[in-house]
């Protein structure tokens, strides 16, 4: 990891509310694995700390970060310029982990998919992919992988399956379920406590990503825990032993 | 070549920059970025005498120039620090600052009488702003009696060493320092994060009470460190919303022997090292022989 200065070569509203940052950096990060993120110093004095981004791709010494404007750091980067400096620490936490499957299922919810790309992008024809959203111009944020043949949803009911994410998976998981598959998600936490309910039965292996507030990133704080089953240490860093978790071990 | 050691307890650090409790881990997490035996001294993550799980989230807030953070002192106990961390700083010959807290007496007895003296320990800081649980919970720190009676005790029971981290919540802060004193410590950090809290106009609601800290603290710690010196002659580690060399200078001015860096370590985390090199600059260019030198300076 390493504290990395870049320039803004674009960022661009994709959807209502939804960018994709391009940053060329000053120096090459080490390879990102995928669920791994940065945390960045936005050029706005008024944003103090810094905001964790999944890093969405890595390529050519160019970091790519999909995000939503959701708070102040957000809100900020939105109206931040071309060619504007930004600090990137990166790539920091703990990664998604592939092992030996028979079939890796992705299941991304809405901004989710940020988190997911990069392992996706690693898994290619081997990812079975299904993204959930709330209308059909959400469709945007999955653009990269349309040739991949993802299943989709829209809550709204224009585009794909009506309904959500994870009802679209319980309908094909029987016909997916080989013996040893493994779910990787990235999301809002109500679609996790949704998606255990629906695993749990086969107790199929699921990693999850996890966002939570954080002011450093790096692990010195204790600020951005998540509560899991260790009886010992229950809280754990989302930051250093995450962002990526074994959803069985928290507690939701 | 100037020098920036500074002797603290009759120990010699090998400067005057160390971490505010609880923003550097335990230490080993800032070792990809940058050594720990860099610090003057490092200064423990809160520890007590049994483990503690801490808050639920959130624990930490972002205000104008400051954060809030309610991470209620999560930590694995003294004996897993002992046994589990301090070996780095043993290999590394890095002298360390215990910072240690306790909801009653007893626990900050029992946790003071725990810490083997060591030739790498310089000092016991004891986190004063914990409730007291056997008296309604009001902070140790805030009641002169009850400060001179904690301080005393734990003096009784160590020969290292007492350092009292003071709260900025308290009607007359020389009234404790003072009870402090009489009771024998050794010297103080000021000052701890001020009690605040967050209102989220939208959900009608308080989503975090907490401590407040950076740069939106620093007068208020540094008219703390002004007073304190001139009244009371122990070491004062100075400490709230250092961001860079000239805040640290203005700390020693006003009378501190060392400083402490805490959240702006989370906004750039080479801020120690950084503060280290432009200290040593400063003095360099200043023609001025030793850092030590500068303390109280702006007393005239």
């Amino acid at each position: 990891m390493d504290d990395i200065e870049g320039r803004i070569i674009q960022n661009k509203e994709i959807v209502s509310g939804h960018y994709l940052l391009k940053v060329k950096l000053a120096k090459p990060m080490n390879t990102p694995i995928p669920g791994q993120f940065a945390m960045m110093k936005l050029p706005d004095s008024e944003v103090f700390l810094r905001r964790p981004f999944s890093i969405y791709d890595y390529r050519q010494d160019t970091a790519y970060f999909m995000y939503k404007v959701v708070g102040k750091g957000t809100h900020s980067l939105s109206r931040t310029g071309k060619n504007s400096t930004v600090s990137l620490l990166c790539p920091l936490g703990k990664g998604f982990n592939i092992q030996k499957r028979d079939a890796y299922v992705v299941v991304a919810g809405g901004i989710g998919i940020a988190g997911v790309h990069l392992l996706i992008k690693r898994l290619g024809k081997q990812a079975i992919i299904f993204f959930g959203c709330n209308r059909a111009e959400e469709l945007a944020l999955m653009r990269y992988h349309i040739n991949l043949n993802p299943y989709v949803s829209t809550l709204d009911g224009s585009y794909g399956f009506h309904g959500n994410v994870v009802q679209l998976l319980s309908k094909h998981l029987k016909t997916i379920c080989k013996s040893n598959i493994e779910v990787f998600t990235c999301g809002p936490e109500n679609m996790f406590v949704s998606l255990r309910r629906l695993l749990e039965k086969m107790r199929i292996p699921c990693q999850a990503s996890f966002e939570e507030r954080m002011a450093c990133g790096l692990g010195l704080c204790f600020g951005c825990v998540k509560k899991t089953l260790d009886e010992k240490e229950p809280y754990k860093r989302v930051c250093k032993e995450g962002p990526v978790f074994d959803l069985w071990q928290v507690c939701l | 070549m100037a020098s920036m050691s500074v002797k603290l307890f009759g120990k010699n650090l090998r400067n005057p920059v160390m971490n505010a409790s609880g923003t550097l881990g335990y230490g080993e997490e800032i070792e990809p970025l940058w050594g720990i035996e860099n610090l003057g001294a490092y200064v423990t993550k809160g520890l007590s005498l049994n483990p503690h799980n801490g808050n639920p989230t959130p624990r930490v807030w972002e205000e104008r120039q400051g954060l809030i953070n309610s991470i209620g002192l999560q930590n694995v106990g003294v004996d897993r620090f002992f046994n589990e961390y301090f070996p780095l700083f043993k290999k590394k010959k890095t002298p360390i600052i215990v910072n240690f807290f306790g909801f009653t007496e007893e626990e900050y007895v029992a946790c003071a009488r725990r810490i083997k003296p060591d030739n790498l320990i310089i000092a016991l800081e004891m986190n004063l702003s914990c409730p007291n649980v056997k008296q309604g919970g009001i902070s140790f720190g805030k009641d002169p009696e009850m400060v001179y009676k904690i301080v005393k005790e734990v003096k009784a029971v160590t020969r290292i060493p007492i350092i009292a981290k003071l709260t900025p919540e308290v009607r007359n802060l020389r009234e404790i320092a003072g009870a402090a004193y009489d009771a024998g410590v050794d010297g103080f950090t000021l000052l701890n994060t001020m009690p605040s809290l967050v209102v989220d106009i939208e959900k009608c609601s308080v989503p975090i009470r907490g401590g407040l800290s950076g740069p939106v603290l620093r007068p208020i710690a540094l008219k703390a460190v002004y007073e304190i010196f001139s009244s009371l002659h122990v070491p004062i580690l100075g400490s709230g919303g250092i961001m860079n060399y000239s805040d640290a200078l203005s700390f020693i001015m006003a009378g501190a022997c060392a400083v402490q860096v805490g959240t702006a370590t989370f906004v750039d985390p080479y801020t120690i090292p950084k503060i280290i090199q432009e200290l040593k600059n400063y003095l360099e260019q200043l023609r001025c022989p030793r850092i030590s030198d500068l303390t109280g300076v702006a007393h005239g």
